[in-house]
């Protein structure tokens, strides 16, 4: 009986550990498929409930989710907050998941989505939140393409922010250009189980808008 | 003294620049959030946000934020809210604080004069205050016609609120609104910077220490408008000056965890010597000089003592040397005494000498949900010493006042803040008890409604106090209904109001507290950041309908500085490939009334002309050191006011037989400007970064 019980858990705890897998994966297909708010809203609400393997992921797509929730709402600074400062919190969450010694690859893709966050805090008001966030989010973006020079969503980033940045402070369309490109290559043809593969949409996106 | 504003401008425009911050200015804004603020609290230490004078509740996402009669710029604004450098940089407030914020409605476009007219209250009526101190003397010594300069440069505020009716019992002293500063903490970096105009020149600094927590700085300023005025002719003739000259010093410190200690001092220097032609006589010229001494020092202390408990100390003293001397010359510039009447009142000499010193503490405790329970005392100490011509002019006041106040929720959308203000003169010998209630209500598409009453006193000017007298406190009763939406970088506000005056000060017939008035209006406020990419604009309406009785009126009129219908626009844009931003402003009111009054009575009286006052500031930016461990941030700024060269007029002086009248102007049609600023700073991300992440 007690060997019964115990496998039977063991099984339980395995199924389970199942389906979380498989929800993440479920829920990594919607998000490459999101487009409005609604749809991220809805997706970090998905994996802030899941609780699998490995620990990091979860934590950052729910960042990821309020990193674009941010970016879509940025002509309404004021409700950005909530969601900048939630992806803050999931992301710093994320990190303190991983080895820092070792995951480097993975430390980049969570640098690069805090780096994301901290700018949708910019759009919160950038005469008040630029400064300090636009700094920040600069300074996070360096270290995540300090961890993994080619990592294509790092690419992808700092290509916006080249392209969105004015002329007088380093903005440079060209040079974003180049970046998306690059960051396209990097992609190659993106996978689609859990770990970060997304970037392509949004590299086509900010290209069709440079000549 | 208005270039400050230029720099701020450029500053803002670095910021605003989307996506990007701006990469260098002195002492814009602190590198960590303060430990908590006077307009709204949030501790940086802790994750969590304490609210404090604003409530919030975290209830929901929706925090009810009390805003009857107040317009806050503060540093965290979000959206399309006002930060502290929208509302100073708008184009014409030549660096001063109340000169800007008359472009948002409530205040009147007065020419001739400093100060804050505030819906039929005049310029005393508003009063300044910072880290909860009194600023007496805001402005440089008065001359007739002719606005001075503000003392204090607004790039040391991050918080200002503008209340225009309705504020806190924490404050007082002010009848018909409250300018309530709140300055910097520590810069975000070391930084030195430097300006030069032909007419204005400056420069200062800004230390941050290693471990960023204390810094110190100083600013020295210079304006001599002599050289412009030989250049561009004004009206009145100058024999002296105008000069200015002030510097300041300030030191802050963090102390323990939460604590923030804050010293600033600031004094100044100004000579304005003047003739314009006598109005009773072509033949005669009457001079006017004022010349002014002024030490401002303020020393504020804040912190949490426990997790729910909170002080702010603070401590101020002024000294202020005013001396005027009237004179009048004929035209070979023979000094003249003619001892019959108006001649004989057009010569003497003033002069007074006056120590303000105040002390405050404010003890908070918090609640849940940023509920809060505020008390606390501050007394006022006034000496005066003076002389006008042979007479002694000569005044001590202790006034004290103790306050309470509470913010709690009512329901999950609806809050209030309830206050009570006791005051106790001794020159006046008099007690009075100010309540204080204000409500706010937030809808479900987050619009809110604020509702708003209040008594509020002030003491009779000191002018009537030298004399014996049995005046006593004036006051005011605000009724306060207002409306505001913010939305996708939008932001609308609407409000009415109606206000009574009571026990104004009267000097016809005999010095008494028999003048009496109201005022009512209504007053629209709409900010758009979205509709055009880059372009900010402001636009506001302001209806004022306001009779009072008070000094000379034989009855009740609508005041000289009142004009019924006010609007203004501001509009901000930023053209990103050309590193330039352009500012205008515009403001056009109806006339305003004027009288001649003797005996009791009116002899003449009309409407002056309409103002209509466009101003135009352009800025290019770009550094001129590039790559090296100094970052500089530098530009070309220059400007225009009332380009269309409009002929203003604010009112008339009166000969003293009523038959000739002459009208009150601006000095020069126009007024341009034209100059450099760089301002360079350490880049110290790193160090920032550290004390982040």
């Amino acid at each position: 009986m007690k060997k019964l019980l115990i496998t039977l858990s063991v099984a339980l705890l395995s199924y389970s550990g199942f389906t979380q897998s498989n929800a993440l994966q479920q829920a990594v297909s919607k998000l490459d498929q999101a487009q409005t708010v609604n749809d991220f809203e809805q997706l970090e609400k998905t994996f802030t409930g899941i609780s699998g393997q490995p620990a990091w992921l979860s934590s950052y797509y729910a960042a990821l989710c309020n990193a674009k929730i941010g970016f879509l709402l940025q002509d309404d600074g004021e409700k950005i907050e909530p969601y900048s400062n939630r992806g803050e919190e999931q992301a710093k969450r994320a990190i303190a998941a991983l080895d820092s010694a070792k995951q480097h690859k993975e430390l980049a893709e969570v640098y690069t989505v805090l780096s994301m966050v901290y700018r949708t805090k910019v759009f919160i008001n950038p005469m008040t939140y630029g400064r300090k966030y636009g700094m920040l989010s600069d300074q996070v973006l360096k270290q995540a393409r300090a961890l993994d020079a080619q990592n294509p969503r790092a690419l992808y980033v700092a290509a916006w922010v080249k392209y969105a940045t004015p002329k007088m402070w380093g903005g440079d369309k060209q040079l974003a250009k180049q970046l998306a490109t690059q960051s396209l290559q990097q992609l190659g043809t993106p996978g689609t189980d859990v770990y970060p593969h997304w970037g392509k949409a949004e590299d086509q996106a900010l290209l069709s808008k440079i000549k | 003294m208005k270039t400050i504003t230029y720099i701020l401008l450029l500053l803002s425009v670095s910021a605003s620049a989307q996506n990007k911050p701006a990469v260098a200015g002195s002492n814009l804004k602190p590198a960590v959030p303060a430990a908590d603020t006077l307009i709204k609290d949030s501790a940086s230490y802790s994750t969590t946000v304490k609210a404090d004078t604003a409530i919030k509740s975290k209830r929901s996402l929706h925090e009810v934020v009390i805003s009857a009669g107040s317009f806050e710029a503060s540093d965290r604004a979000k959206g399309a809210s006002l930060t502290p450098i929208d509302a100073v940089t708008v184009a014409g407030s030549n660096g001063d604080i109340s000169q800007a914020l008359r472009s948002l409605p409530g205040a009147q476009q007065i020419g001739e004069t400093e100060g804050l007219f505030v819906r039929g209250g005049t310029g005393e009526e508003t009063r300044q205050f910072i880290d909860g101190t009194l600023v007496k003397t805001p402005n440089y010594p008065s001359v007739p016609g002719v606005p001075q300069y503000a003392r204090i440069n607004p790039f040391l505020f991050k918080g200002i609120l503008f209340s225009s009716g309705g504020y806190s019992a924490l404050y007082g002293e002010a009848m018909s609104s409250a300018l309530i500063l709140e300055s910097v903490d520590l810069p975000e970096k070391t930084s030195a910077s430097f300006f030069l105009f032909p007419s204005n020149m400056g420069t200062g600094f800004q230390h941050l220490s290693k471990n960023n927590r204390s810094s110190y700085g100083a600013n020295l300023n210079y304006s001599n408008q002599s050289l412009y005025n030989s250049i561009v002719p004004q009206k009145p003739e100058y024999f002296s000056g105008p000069v200015y000259f002030n510097g300041n010093v300030n030191f802050r410190v963090r102390t323990g965890k939460t604590g923030m200690l804050k010293f600033y001092s600031n004094w100044g220097y100004s000579d304005v010597g003047m003739r314009n032609p006598d109005i009773d006589s072509a033949a005669l010229k009457a001079g006017y000089q004022a010349k002014g001494w002024n030490s401002y020092n303020n020393l504020s202390f804040r912190s949490y003592l426990a997790d729910d408990w909170k002080i702010d100390l603070a401590a101020a003293f002024s000294y202020n040397k005013e001396e005027t001397n009237r004179d009048l010359t004929d035209g070979k510039g023979n000094m003249l005494k003619i001892p019959f009447i108006p001649y004989s009142y057009k010569t003497g000499q003033r002069v007074m000498r006056t120590d303000f010193s105040q002390m405050r503490a404010v003890v908070t405790h918090l609640f849940p949900q940023g509920q809060a329970l505020r008390f606390g005392a501050e007394h006022f100490y006034t000496d005066d010493r003076g002389r006008s011509n042979d007479s002694n002019l000569v005044l001590t006041d202790h006034l004290t006042a103790v306050f309470a106040e509470g913010d709690f929720y009512l329901a999950d959308n609806l809050a209030a803040k309830t206050g009570l203000r006791v005051e106790y003169s001794s020159a006046l010998s008099r007690m009075v008890l100010a309540p204080r209630i204000s409500l706010a209500y937030r809808l479900h598409d987050g619009s809110q409604f604020n509702l708003a009453y209040g008594v509020f006193y002030q003491q009779p000017g000191n002018d009537f106090l030298y004399q014996p007298n049995k005046l006593t406190f004036s006051n005011a009763t605000h009724y306060i209904l207002n409306y505001t939406r913010k939305a996708n970088n939008r932001f609308l506000r609407a409000e009415v109001y109606y206000k009574q005056y009571r026990d104004l000060v009267k000097t016809v017939p005999g010095l008494s507290n028999n003048g009496k008035g109201y005022a009512q209006g209504i007053e629209l406020f709409w900010r758009d950041k979205k509709s055009v990419k880059n372009l900010d604009y402001w636009i506001t309406y302001t209806y004022l309908d306001t009779k009072r009785n008070f000094l000379d009126y034989p009855y009740e009129l609508r005041p000289s500085f009142a004009a019924p219908h006010t609007t203004t626009v501001a509009v901000k844009k930023f053209f990103q490939e050309i590193n330039t931003s352009v500012n205008v402003s515009w403001a056009m009111a109806a006339g305003r009334p004027y009288y001649h009054i003797s005996n009791n009575s009116i002899t003449d009286q009309g409407n002056t002309n309409a103002y209509n006052m466009l101003n135009l500031h352009v800025a290019y930016l770009c550094s001129f050191f590039k790559n090296r461990k100094w970052k500089d941030f530098s530009g070309v700024a220059m400007g225009i006011n009332n380009i269309t060269g409009t002929r203003q007029v604010f009112g008339y002086n009166y000969s003293y037989n009523g038959l000739f009248k002459s009208p009150v102007t601006l000095p020069a049609t126009r007024n341009f400007f034209v100059g450099i600023f760089m301002s360079f700073g350490i880049d110290r991300t790193d160090d920032f970064l550290n004390n982040n992440l």
